[in-house]
């Protein structure tokens, strides 16, 4: 007999069954008295699971700033809360860090209750907070090894320092940096316990997109190093550049969750092809209709784009276009994206400005 | 408790104190730079006043003849003393230097003279020795006051005499009063301005939140600070009588009650700086408050200019402000040598501090709402 811990498709409940590996059984959830077929499946998932959130809920007035979400992150995984500013994320971060405290719900990291239990792994945690800004007068190296002696297990300050690439600054003044150094300096801080788990609020947000990049691939590193990392971000390309797992948080509450390409899959549109400024477009649009493509927009300027269903089609459509010499100026095949896959959902545009 | 921690976050604490320019600038040169001009001020403006403290005990037409003849030399600002005041303790506690006493019995003694050959009345002159030029113009003015009197009264004999007493008060001027006044008000101003960047940058920068995720301690942080504030405090009382012995050759007594009233100072200002944080959120608005609440505090407190100058209605309120209290200790235990007032304001300022700190620890957190 093991026991295995199942998440209710329907109420996100989370409960735990027992049973023989490879056993299939009919439950019943607890919360919602939703029926349903489970395998048992002999990984042991407890251990794999970092942070294990249930019905949290924050409420400040009369807003409900994080309405009743249910989460799990794995271990080892970059897992990406992302949403607008005000969705909730960082209410969120901050009940997991035990900065804030939850209305209701339950939150445990790496197995421990943090209402009750915080202090066990306070070791075993890293965290930077939004808009983190360190001590002004102490430089780089002096500002890790002083919040390296706040632990009692310590990482190798130097090697950090290295694979941060923070080498030449290292005997900076805080203050004296560059944004993107200040937030690169903020994760070495994070990491100085070498922690299980790292949270990242908002790591890269009013960087340019060079620093960006380069706070990208640190957090990168983090995942080949066995990290957990929970990252919240506004920046789509960001959850889809590092994250393994994406939840879309909007006005308090978890509106889509997967990885990337369960996302698209579920929510966006399939592959559109462009083609700009084609000579007699209308002609063409009603060749590729006739051809069965019924999924058609044109701008009226000459521009058009075809949803492609199956990659297959994309070389039909091209061999049509050159049997029929048409010219144009520049085609391009678009993938959907998480921008996209936002819009969709909420009907709204996730950030002004994307770099 | 983990002393190495708190131990660790003083010494990066000095460290950045150490590369801060405007840190340094409040601690050590500004009281200074302070100390060195009001005491070349002060002591380069010789008073063309004598200031001259009178007790009438007679109050009759003939002793305020006396004082009004007095007044009309226009030499002196002139002070009453109320009749039933002991004048020696007046003398000891206030540092007067010059002090005449009309005896009851004065004007009697005057009209009695007629008939009785042998009446005498003396006014007793109580003078500080050590002030030679001053005592020397009040005793030739007296006199020749007292001449012109006795020659009206009768042509033959002195009717009116001066008994002169010696006081033994130190001589003390205004930098004996400005120095413990500074000492004062720079704690003052580095304990509120640093709990307030503590409690309102540290928290906007997020270093609350990220100190509330790791192993270290409020209390532990806390009094890291306060070891501190109070490194801050003996340097800078270090540096301000260094100065006031070196410059102005003046006799400091440091003893272990003004370190203790020291460390209560900077207690008492760390919780008002955390006060100050708490209601007032933002850095740049609750260091404008801090001023505000400071630098009248360090006027109406008797800091810089003796109570006594003030008007009656800003001597009543001086009496509520904490750092009159600390003034008051320190003055009386490093300068005048008068431990009991100094024990009693003292024990205000410990109370002080208390309900400060005390009241800022417990209503200020690192958790965010
Ligand atoms: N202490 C508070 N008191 C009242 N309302 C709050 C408080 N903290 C957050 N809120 C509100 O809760 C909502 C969620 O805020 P939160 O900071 O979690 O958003 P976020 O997703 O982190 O946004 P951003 O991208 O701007 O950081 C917002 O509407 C915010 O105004
Ligand atoms: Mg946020």
């Amino acid at each position: 007999m093991i026991e295995q811990r199942f998440k209710c498709p329907n109420c996100e409940e989370i409960a735990t069954f027992y049973g023989n590996p490879g056993e299939t059984k009919v439950v019943t959830c607890a919360a919602c008295h939703m029926k349903g077929r489970l395998t048992i499946s002999g990984e042991k998932q407890d251990d794999a699971v970092a942070i294990e959130v249930s019905h949290l809920k924050k409420v400040y007035g009369d807003l409900i700033a994080v309405n009743d979400i249910s989460f799990a992150v794995k271990k080892g995984e970059i897992f990406a809360f992302l949403g607008p500013n005000g969705a909730g994320k960082t209410t969120t971060v901050e009940m997991i860090e035990s900065i804030r405290t939850p209305t209701a719900g339950s939150i445990k990291l790496l197995g421990k209750d943090v209402k009750t239990q915080f202090n066990d792994v306070k070791e075993k945690i890293g965290i930077l907070p939004q808009e983190f800004h360190s001590f002004e007068r102490l430089t780089v190296r002096e500002t890790l090894v002083y919040f390296l002696n706040l632990f009692k297990k310590k990482a190798d300050v130097d090697e950090i320092i290295t694979s941060l690439d923070l080498t030449s600054h290292k005997n900076m003044l805080y203050k004296n940096l560059s944004g993107g150094l200040k937030q690169r300096v903020g994760v070495a801080i994070s990491l100085v316990n070498d922690p299980e788990i790292i949270f990242l609020d908002e790591p890269t947000t009013g960087l340019d997109p060079k620093a960006r990049r380069e706070v990208w691939g640190v957090i990168a590193e983090l995942r080949k190093k066995g990290k957990t990392v929970f990252l919240t971000t506004h920046y789509m390309e960001e959850a889809e550049f590092l994250a393994d797992h994406i939840a879309v948080i909007f006005k308090g509450k978890i509106i889509a969750e997967g990885t990337l390409e369960d996302l698209i899959r579920t929510y966006g549109q399939s592959s559109v092809m462009h083609i700009k400024k084609c000579v007699n477009a209308p002609e063409v649009i009603e060749m590729l209709k006739q051809e069965g493509y019924d999924e058609i927009s044109s701008e009226g300027n000459g521009d058009i784009a075809i949803k492609i269903d199956y990659k297959e089609r994309v070389l039909d459509i091209l061999s049509h276009l050159r049997h029929d010499c048409i010219e144009y100026e520049s085609l391009d095949i678009r993938r959907s994206n998480l921008e996209e896959v936002f819009l969709r959902l909420t009907g709204s545009k996730l950030t002004e400005d994307t770099a | 408790m983990n002393l190495k921690i708190i131990w660790m976050d003083f010494v990066y604490s000095v460290k950045a104190w150490y590369r801060s320019k405007g840190g340094m600038f409040w601690s050590l040169a500004f009281p200074v730079i302070l100390i060195l001009l009001f005491g070349a001020i002060f002591s380069g403006i010789g008073s063309s006043k004598y200031t001259i403290y009178i007790q009438d005990q007679d109050q009759t037409e003939m002793s305020m003849m006396f004082n009004a003849t007095l007044n009309a030399t226009k030499l002196f600002n002139i002070n009453i003393v109320k009749a039933d005041v002991n004048v020696t303790e007046f003398i000891k506690e206030k540092n007067i230097k010059s002090l005449i006493v009309i005896p009851a019995g004065f004007q009697q003694t005057i009209q009695e003279s007629h008939t009785n050959p042998s009446a005498r009345v003396d006014l007793q002159f109580y003078f500080d020795p050590s002030e030679q030029t001053t005592t020397q113009v009040i005793r030739s003015v007296i006199s020749s006051i007292l001449q012109e009197m006795n020659k009206n009264l009768s042509q033959s004999r002195t009717i009116i005499g001066v008994r002169e007493i010696s006081t033994i008060t130190e001589n003390f001027n205004f930098i004996d009063f400005f120095l413990p006044g500074m000492i004062g008000f720079t704690i003052m101003q580095g304990a509120i301005y640093g709990s307030i960047e503590r409690n309102t940058k540290y928290r906007k920068d997020g270093i609350l939140r990220k100190l509330l995720t790791t192993p270290i301690t409020r209390t532990e942080w806390i009094l890291a600070k306060m070891l501190f504030m109070m490194f801050l405090a003996a340097l800078t009382t270090a540096l301000i009588t260094i100065i006031g012995i070196l410059v102005f050759g003046m006799t400091v007594n440091i003893t272990a009650w003004v370190i203790i009233v020291i460390i209560a100072t900077s207690f008492l200002f760390s919780g008002m700086g955390m006060l100050i944080g708490r209601f007032v959120k933002e850095e740049e608005t609750a260091d404008t408050a801090a001023g505000a609440i400071s630098f009248p505090m360090m006027f109406l407190a008797g800091t810089f200019f003796p109570l006594e100058q003030m008007p009656g209605f800003l001597q009543t309120i001086a009496h509520v402000l904490p750092l009159y209290y600390v003034n008051e200790a320190l003055r009386n235990s490093m300068i005048y040598l008068n431990q009991n007032e100094s024990l009693i304001n003292g024990a205000v300022v410990i109370i002080f501090a208390a309900v400060f700190f005390i009241s800022g620890v417990l209503l200020t957190k690192w958790k965010e709402d």
